[in-house]
């Protein structure tokens, strides 16, 4: 599978190291606060000098999803805007980097196609170039940084992957959660729901509610003996683990940045620590 | 059949609570029928044939006027004739008029969603003819007085015990017959309906232009007897359905196939020019091809939607999805359900009409990579909640809050006390009584903001 | 007339919905990989849907042989049903009866496909006797098994009769309780019988 931007640094990222802004999007920031604090010190770990520009905000992909591309474009401008001198910007979620990465684009031809703007070719050259340098966390870690080797702390740990539909269909990370979890020690469990959508879709989890939760279910009673299930996106956790919780069903849910952090480091913290 | 799709969301409700079996039947079958498209796909180079299909998919769309007129030369040069129908009324009036020219009084139909579209059977009915639905799947939901819930196993959604009961119940076979039983009772009764019947009504899969040519694929031959034994065939086809050559069939019929149930052709396939002229021929002696507009033009207009005519009817995208599996078809509300449905639908029926089935998606894609031709279908339903947002489709609240999010998230200080405002208040009992979170609260337990947000981890410094 | 006028409606409709829309370019021809032995390619294809491949004893001649082979089945077929094109010498010696009858059916088919496992039977047989019955033997000149479903299609072409039949195995069905059931309407058993021969319709001779 093609990635762009794919250049393995290896060990000349930690002679000249690389600078990563995060964006920690906005269920990270406020959900799994802990998980973002570990993807900073895994990227300081594997060779990057961490920056937070303080301006950003929301991706603005709930109202893409929503079909509100207007407002899309207003959240997209000001992101292209706080991300403009960034050397490369990394999210702890394959949701949102979709929507910089693959939506923002769209966005942009979308306004520009509608209005006819002035600008607009400045703006999709923005777009295009925010996309090139946008990564998910685990294809950063995969494929711009070229590690899948990152320690043993995660062995004797059974875990299942869920997938999330962006990363999967979109960037087309089909096997890079699972080649990272391995490469921190864990052993990676077949799980036949792996690659299905789990139902969270933003919106749709709170318009059509009652299939949103049919499809979580199923996610849930497929799956194998494991210790935690692991996923890099934060929406698909919060539903899926909204289900869980509700039904009483004891399944424990780790975002991929503390998962891998713990490969490296060994540190047992309490189960459950966001 | 009518149209109900308005109550999406209170149906889909009702099924996933009082009908758990229809999700179980379901699921099982579709994930069954993908996983033999995938090994179906696994043995072609599934993605050149794929972009074949779709590039021959849009030089027939944009040259449609063009084939249309060569098809229908072709079709009346073999000896057929073609009628012309705009809408679903006037297609039903062909129909039952063409049955009356011939006194018609039983019909034998092969399974065609473009008839189930019109209504043709009700109108039949009320014609005072006899009408079999003949695949086996339909010829249960005909005997249930049902809509199909798939466009390939209408009857997917049906236990075996359910069948057992019916035709127990209706045919008298024995109330635990095994498949083959329950088969052949029917097959009796549908023999003789063969045997019996002055007209054979299908839809069709394709149409050839070059050679005047209606394709039909299926798997149990009862397409084979209905365009073959009654002295009159008629076929009900939608303007798409156009292909240039015959040599572009044979790519067609073999991905169709392999996109349905994994097959490299259906078992069988007809191939009807049109009808037993020559004295060595044998076959119907009249054959009418009637094609149905009906919407599809308004969808070939829409700057986006057009590419949804590629849709070949192979019910790939309707088994890939799990939305879709959590229902049936039935939920949706009109003939055409699943991801496909939910694209085409307000491009026949107009956006107001289809509401909200473009929002009865979670955009995971996993149509789009199942689907034969590519038809971008997470794309499209974008496209249709866009215009559903600019005519004022959906809840005033919901744009609103959409709005006020892209106000607050354009000014990050703002962003910053709201989002803290909005996580904590989540947490508590206030969540239950907001319009958004209260729907996701009934289902789930409501999500545990963390102890510090990050951005004041970040502040106090990360180690 | 107004099918007519719907006629004209419909076209106008189509030509302005794509006035302004690029006129995409027809693709050409879909470039799959050369089989080399198609005779080999179409008996896996065929029999792996399903289908049967049965080979006549060259010491008999076809007519005798095929008597019985018919005899041997089970059930032994009592009575035929016979295409109109079937040549003489490949006819059984058995009473020919209706098709709705028949303990099997007997056709010739114009070719067959390796690439999808198909039988070509064009309406000058006898199309009863193809889908009645409830076996179907079909006897098949090995010199008119093509590669590709396109090849076999585009020579058809040129004499194109009212009807065609793709056979690719027996009928079946999977929608009582995904339990797959054959024989549903058409027939239950599909035999081919490849034989020398390369002639059309009325190939093994």
């Amino acid at each position: 599978m093609p990635h762009e931007g794919a250049v393995p640094v290896g060990w000349g990222g930690y002679l000249s190291r690389m600078n990563v802004a995060l964006f920690v999007t906005c269920l990270a920031d406020h959900y799994f606060a802990d998980a973002a604090a570990d993807a900073v010190r895994l990227l300081r770990h594997l060779g990057c000098d961490v920056t937070f520009p303080p301006g950003q905000t929301c991706c603005g992909q709930p109202a893409y999803n929503a079909g509100k591309s207007r407002d899309a474009m207003r959240m997209a401008r000001h992101t292209m805007d706080v991300f403009a001198d960034s050397e490369a910007v990394v999210l702890p979620s394959g949701s949102c980097a979709t929507m910089v990465k693959k939506f923002y684009p769209r966005v942009v031809r979308g306004a520009a196609g509608a209005a006819g703007q002035a600008g607009a070719g400045a703006r999709a050259a923005q777009a295009s170039a925010l996309a090139d340098k946008t990564f998910d966390l685990a294809e950063f870690i995969h494929h711009r940084l070229g590690v899948t080797e990152l320690g043993d702390g995660l062995a004797g740990r059974r875990v299942a992957v869920h997938q999330g539909c962006h990363a999967l269909r979109e960037l087309r990370l089909e096997t890079e959660l699972a080649v990272l979890l391995e490469g921190a020690g864990a052993e990676v469990v077949p799980w036949e729901a792996q690659d299905e959508c789990c139902g969270f879709g933003g919106l749709f989890s709170v318009k059509m509610t009652d299939v949103s939760a049919a499809m979580a279910d199923r996610k849930l009673e497929t799956l194998p003996e494991l210790d935690w299930v692991v996923s890099g996106d934060g929406g698909c956790m919060l539903h899926l683990d909204g289900r869980n919780r509700a039904r009483g069903m004891g399944v424990e849910f780790v975002h991929l940045a503390t998962a891998l952090w713990r490969g490296v480091t060994g540190a047992h913290r309490p189960a459950g620590a966001r | 059949m009518r149209v109900e799709i308005r109550d999406y969301a209170s149906r889909s409700r009702e099924i996933i609570k009082e009908e758990p079996g229809v999700r179980e039947a379901v699921t099982g079958a579709t994930i069954a029928f993908d996983e033999k498209r995938r090994q179906g796909y696994s043995e072609i180079d599934a993605d050149a044939w794929r972009r074949w299909a779709e590039g021959v998919k849009n030089h027939t769309l944009t040259h449609l006027d063009h084939y249309l007129t060569e098809a229908e030369a072709r079709l009346e040069a073999n000896g057929a004739q073609v009628h012309w129908a705009s809408d679903a009324t006037e297609a039903r009036e062909i129909v039952t008029r063409l049955a009356k020219q011939h006194s018609v009084r039983s019909v034998v139909k092969g399974k065609s969603m473009a008839t189930e579209e019109i209504d043709l059977n009700l109108a039949l009915e009320d014609a005072g003819i006899e009408v079999f639905e003949t695949d086996l799947g339909e010829y249960i939901l005909q005997l249930l007085e049902e809509p199909p819930s798939h466009i390939l196993g209408p009857a997917i959604h049906k236990s075996l015990q359910q069948v057992q009961r019916l035709f127990a119940d209706r045919l008298g076979s024995a109330p635990d017959g095994d498949p083959d039983t329950l088969a052949e009772a029917a097959r009796l009764v549908l023999r003789d309906a063969f045997i019996r019947a002055d007209m054979g009504i299908t839809g069709g899969n394709f149409l050839v232009a070059e050679t005047g040519t209606v394709a039909l694929i299926e798997n149990e031959g009862n397409i084979r007897l209905t365009t073959s034994l009654p002295r009159v065939h008629v076929a009900v086809v939608g303007i798409e359905k156009l292909l240039p050559r015959m040599t572009d069939l044979a790519g067609f019929l073999q991905l169709t196939a392999r996109a349905a149930t994994g097959q490299p052709i259906g078992c069988f396939v007809s191939l009807v020019q049109g009808p037993a002229v020559h004295p060595d021929d044998d076959g119907p002696e009249e054959v009418h091809v009637v094609l149905v507009d009906n919407g599809r033009t308004d969808v070939l207009a829409h700057e986006h939607a057009w590419e949804a005519l590629r849709c070949v009817r192979c019910g790939a995208c309707l088994n890939a999805c799990p939305v879709y599996r959590q229902t049936g078809g039935h939920a949706y509300g009109w003939v055409y359900s699943g991801p496909i449905g939910s694209v085409l639908d307000p491009g026949l029926l107009g956006l107001h009409e289809a509401m909200p089935l473009p929002f009865a998606s979670s955009l995971c894609g996993a149509c789009t990579d199942a689907c034969p031709v590519r038809i971008p279908i997470p794309e499209l339903l974008l496209h249709w909640r866009e215009e559903a947002q600019e005519e004022g489709l959906t809840p005033w609240k919901e744009r609103a809050a959409l709005a006020g999010l892209a106000s607050v998230a354009t000014r990050p200080g703002l962003y910053r006390l709201a989002g803290r405002i909005g996580s904590r208040l989540g947490a508590t009992g206030v969540a239950r009584a907001l319009p958004m979170l209260g729907e996701w609260a009934r289902d789930r337990a409501l999500p545990k903001p963390s102890r510090q947000t990050f951005r004041q981890l970040w502040r106090e410094g990360i180690e | 007339m107004r099918g007519d006028s719907s006629r004209e409606r419909i076209l106008a409709r189509v030509a302005k919905a794509t006035a302004s829309r690029q006129r995409l370019p027809h693709p050409g021809a879909l470039v799959t990989p050369p089989a080399d032995d198609p005779v080999g390619g179409f008996v896996k294809r065929f029999t792996s849907s399903g289908g049967e491949v049965a080979e006549a004893d060259p010491e008999r001649s076809p007519s005798e042989w095929l008597t019985g082979f018919l005899g041997g089945l089970d059930p032994a077929v009592a009575g035929v049903a016979i295409g109109a094109d079937v040549p003489a010498d490949l006819r059984p010696r058995l009473p020919a009866v209706a098709a709705a009858h028949a303990g099997a059916g007997i056709s010739v088919a114009w070719g067959a496909v390796a690439e999808s496992g198909s039988l070509v039977l064009p309406s000058t047989g006898t199309r009863t006797a193809q889908l009645l019955p409830p076996v179907h033997i079909v006897w098949v000149p090995e010199g008119r098994v093509f590669a590709r479903l396109e090849d076999a299609l585009a020579e058809l072409q040129d004499g194109l009769p009212a009807g065609v039949g793709l056979h690719s195995g027996p009928s079946k069905s999977a929608d009582i309780g995904r339990t797959v059931v054959t024989g549903v309407h058409g027939p239950g058993r599909c035999i081919a019988l490849v034989g020398p021969g390369s002639t059309a319709s009325t190939g093994v001779t």
